[in-house]
């Protein structure tokens, strides 16, 4: 008793200060860095990109191709709602710069810098100029945690817009992602468009992904194809969230 | 430091020193995290930049027992763990280093400089990539061609910028507690 006593009297300090900081770690982890991020958005606010100016300053191109699908989008609804098929309706979208990278070297994640408040949640979907990138794993008051599709753990049902074979894609912590089709011999060339499958639990069907790159069709098991990213993963400004509910798509089969 | 009016402070109570180790390195701590997500220009390569963290460990356990450089390892491993995600766990990669760090006999084989320093950086940024490496290789969902050749390539940008900029860590929190101590053997 006397030498725990004497032990106690001697290390009390460093024991309790050493206490204290584990127990500050272990909330830090279990809260997922919440307050980290948070203070990093706040830090961070006055170097971010402006959203706003730059909605404006996108060439007029754009703008007018946008307009023409909007316009083909609503005449392919209306044909849709002729045959009786229904369809979800289109959702807008929550703009948000991005303010950082993955803490360490082995994720691919992005830092975005709105959360929560703005209505963004866990598992919304995330789509850049030319196409998703990636979804929300995690959200703070005024940040959201992005899993891109180029992170390795990262996997998509997707589809060869041309003749809709179907696999799934796995990335490769750059802008190329490998797909894996689920046929022994499916019909694809290099440059065919893929989109996220209707099969796709996580991601809404028919967003587009990226382009054949290469294809390798003598690969066990499966055979290949390398899918290159359309959407700029590896420089992402800004991103526009779409809020995705999982359960949908078993809803959408019944 | 010839800051009369703090070294006064600080030397007359005991509490006082270790009120300010405390905000310290707390507040070194909280800056290396903040600046972990950040890839400034000039500070990235390939994507990568440096491992603050793993900086902070090294600097702090240089002078320190093997204890309390695995302890400093363990506190922001988890710190880590939280924000990016928690397995592989990035406690046991940041232990190792701070325990290799302690363990080093630098008064034989280095001497106290940046040179020395940036050198242990290198080589423990290396050892960390590897614990996580191999963490990767056991849990299976990646191919082992996939993590090994991703591991060349992390290991060794991480391993060169951390290196390049751990001075910047290093040498203001050296001074700190190099001041600390005088004032220590003074009272």
């Amino acid at each position: 008793m006397f030498t725990l006593r004497r032990w106690w009297d001697r290390y009390r300090l460093p024991t309790v200060l050493t206490g204290l900081s584990l127990g500050v770690a272990l909330f830090l982890r279990q809260s997922e860095g919440a307050i980290l991020y948070e203070t990093y958005q706040l830090l961070a606010r006055p170097f971010q990109p402006n959203v706003e100016r730059r909605a404006v300053l996108e060439n007029a191109q754009i703008l007018e191709l946008q307009q023409r699908l909007t316009e083909l989008e609503s005449q392919n609804q209306q044909l849709r709602s002729l045959l009786g098929y229904v369809g979800e309706t289109k959702k807008t979208g929550i703009t948000a710069p991005v303010v950082g990278r993955s803490a360490d070297h082995w994720w691919q994640h992005v830092l975005l810098g709105r959360g929560s408040q703005d209505g963004i949640r866990k598992g919304s979907i995330v789509m850049a100029p030319g196409g998703v990138v990636g979804r929300v794993t995690s959200v703070t008051p005024n940040t959201s945690r992005v899993l891109l599709l180029s992170d390795p753990s990262s996997r998509a049902g997707v589809t060869v817009s041309r003749s809709r074979f179907m696999g799934y894609i796995r990335g490769q912590s750059s802008n190329q992602a490998v797909m894996e089709f689920f046929d022994k011999v499916p019909d694809v060339r290099q440059g065919d468009v893929i989109t996220t499958s209707s099969l796709s639990q996580l991601f809404p069907a028919g967003l587009p992904i990226g382009r054949v790159k290469s294809v390798n069709l003598s690969k066990s098991p499966a055979p290949e194809a390398i899918i290159e990213l359309t959407a700029p993963v590896s420089f992402l400004e800004w991103a526009i969230v779409y809020p995705h509910r999982q359960a949908q798509a078993g809803k959408a089969l019944n | 430091m010839k800051n009369e009016p703090l070294t006064a402070v600080l030397q007359e109570r005991p509490a006082n020193r270790i009120i300010a180790n405390c905000l310290v390195a707390v507040a070194s701590v909280v800056l290396c995290v903040l600046i972990s997500p950040t890839r400034l220009p000039g500070m990235e390569l390939a994507g990568i930049g440096p491992n603050w963290l793993l900086i902070w460990v090294v600097a702090w356990s240089v002078k320190r027992t093997v204890v309390q450089g695995a302890l400093a390892g363990i506190t922001l491993g988890l710190i880590q763990d939280g924000m990016t995600a928690h397995a592989p766990t990035h406690v046991l990669s940041l232990m190792l280093v701070g325990i290799l760090t302690a363990r080093l006999r630098k008064e034989r084989y280095l001497k106290e400089d940046f040179i020395s320093i940036a050198l242990i950086v290198f080589a423990m940024a290396v050892v960390a990539e590897t614990v996580t490496a191999i963490q990767y290789s056991f849990q299976g969902d990646r191919s082992l061609v996939e993590i090994w050749t991703y591991h060349q390539l992390i290991a060794l940008s991480s391993a060169v910028l951390s290196s390049l900029w751990a001075p910047i860590v290093y040498y203001p929190l050296n001074r700190w507690w190099q001041y600390m101590y005088t004032l220590e053997q003074q009272s």
